[in-house]
């Protein structure tokens, strides 16, 4: 009896405390008010969040957008992850494997396997490509849940968005991507292969803008969310976790396909190579 | 630019991108590929070695079925002929023992033949001694010389008797 009595009292005193802590959370927004709303419209946070032009960061003596700076770190943590996984992780992986081990192969397998099934002729520059790729859409697009702040150059604190919300970002992947798979098809066809990736030229643009796209569209809907006072308690939360995830999965998965599928048939053989191997 | 579009950004952006490619490419995406690619190798080779093993197993198996089969074979015409061997032996064992047998069988019955003659001769010695003991006797106690005369020619009569009906036997 006396041990039943123990774990009420503790979680009476938790839920005392819990409710207490929200209930001074909410009476500080209250007294304090929220000054977002008298400082910038809703055009104005809306066109921030899509073009970045106000909330600038100084970098090396110029200023560029937060979703660069987002870029930077991304790609830092990334490499310092893979840095300590290799070192820790890769030698002790074993033959039967462990849960983590499970997780990078099927990570690796994952997109091995796309590039296997959409590019089957050469599979091993374009599935290292979209593991790169895929692996940067995803944690950069996770990245922007964790709120990490920068100070912009008017002395604003601005959260650090998704690398691709910003739109010199998306291109960059878009473009990139498309330089990589005309230059597959160059080395591997020759000409032929190059004018044949090059006529799929709206490729880059519908890259970049589709990432572009479907990131902002989470952006601006949790920016409507933040924006309204009275929807600004634990909906954006569910929103932005939701739409972030989503984007993450959805935006990975949607890129590394149509880059594996573009690159497959620009380095496809010709009708006559083909002609020519067959036995 | 319109839409906030910076070309510096954009290139800042690919080299971040290519920096990043390149570094996860060459610290996990290849060592785990590889990884992943000499496990399924042994895997395939421990496969193959089963396989072989396997195989190696059915041909030892049915070699050793079909020796076994030849011995059991060999083995059941060796039992055969040793039947029959033995039962050859055995037969020959007893038609020399049969013969045996009859020759021992056919000494001893013209032993006991011998004997029997013998014994007939000595038992008829004996008697004819103890006859003429008891005649003696008698003649000693009632003898005269005619008397004595009569029984002498009565006795050699028999005797003659007896002589010629052996003789006749013989």
């Amino acid at each position: 009896m006396k041990e039943r009595k123990k774990p009420d009292k503790a979680r009476r005193i938790f839920l005392i405390v819990w409710l207490a802590v929200i209930a001074v959370l909410i009476a500080a927004i209250l007294i304090i008010g929220l000054p977002r709303k008298n400082d910038e419209s809703l055009r104005e946070v809306m066109r921030d969040g899509v073009l970045h032009e106000s909330n600038k960061i100084a970098l090396f003596g110029s200023t560029v957008n937060p979703g660069l700076i987002s870029a930077f770190v991304v790609t830092g943590v990334l490499l310092v992850a893979a840095l300590l996984i290799r070192l820790i992780a890769v030698p002790r992986f074993k033959t039967v494997p462990g849960k983590f081990q499970a997780l990078l192969e099927k990570g690796v397998d994952l997109f091995s396997g796309m590039a296997r099934n959409n590019s089957p002729h050469k599979t091993g520059f374009i599935a290292a490509y979209i593991f790169s790729a895929g692996t940067y859409i995803f944690f950069g697009t996770l990245f922007e849940m964790f709120g990490i702040q920068a100070v912009t150059t008017e002395g604003r604190s601005v959260a650090l968005p998704a690398p691709l919300a910003d739109i010199n970002g998306a291109l960059a992947m878009g473009f990139l991507t498309f330089a990589m798979i005309l230059g597959a098809g160059l080395i591997v066809n020759g000409p032929k292969g190059f004018f044949r990736a090059l006529k799929d030229f709206s490729l880059p643009i519908s890259m970049s803008f589709r990432l572009f796209g479907a990131l902002l569209s989470g952006l601006l809907v949790t920016e409507l969310v933040y924006y309204s006072f009275a929807l600004s308690f634990v909906l954006p939360a569910l929103v932005g976790v939701v739409f972030t995830l989503l984007h993450a999965v959805i935006q990975a998965y949607v890129l590394t396909t149509l880059a594996s599928i573009f690159y497959g048939e620009a380095v496809e053989p010709t009708t006559k190579e083909r002609r020519g191997t067959k036995p | 630019m319109p839409l906030n579009i910076d070309i510096v950004q954009v290139l800042l952006h690919m080299l971040n991108f290519v920096i990043l490619a390149g570094g996860l490419t060459l610290i996990l995406f290849n060592p785990v590929r590889k990884f992943i690619s000499e496990r399924q190798k042994r895997i395939e080779d421990q496969a193959a070695e089963n396989q072989k093993n396997a195989e190696e197993y059915i041909r030892l198996k049915e070699e050793y079925e079909a020796r076994l089969r030849a011995f059991e074979e060999e083995t059941a015409t060796a039992r055969l002929q040793a039947e029959k061997d033995a039962a050859d032996i055995a037969k020959k064992y007893i038609d020399s023992s049969r013969a045996e047998a009859a020759a021992i069988i056919a000494k001893a019955e013209e032993d006991a033949e011998k004997r029997k003659e013998q014994i007939l001769d000595s038992a008829q010695t004996e008697i004819g001694e103890l006859v003429i003991g008891a005649a003696q006797k008698l003649l000693s106690e009632t003898a005269t010389p005619e008397r004595t005369e009569e029984l002498y020619d009565a006795f050699i009569k028999e005797a003659e008797k007896k002589t010629g009906r052996k003789e006749k036997r013989q």
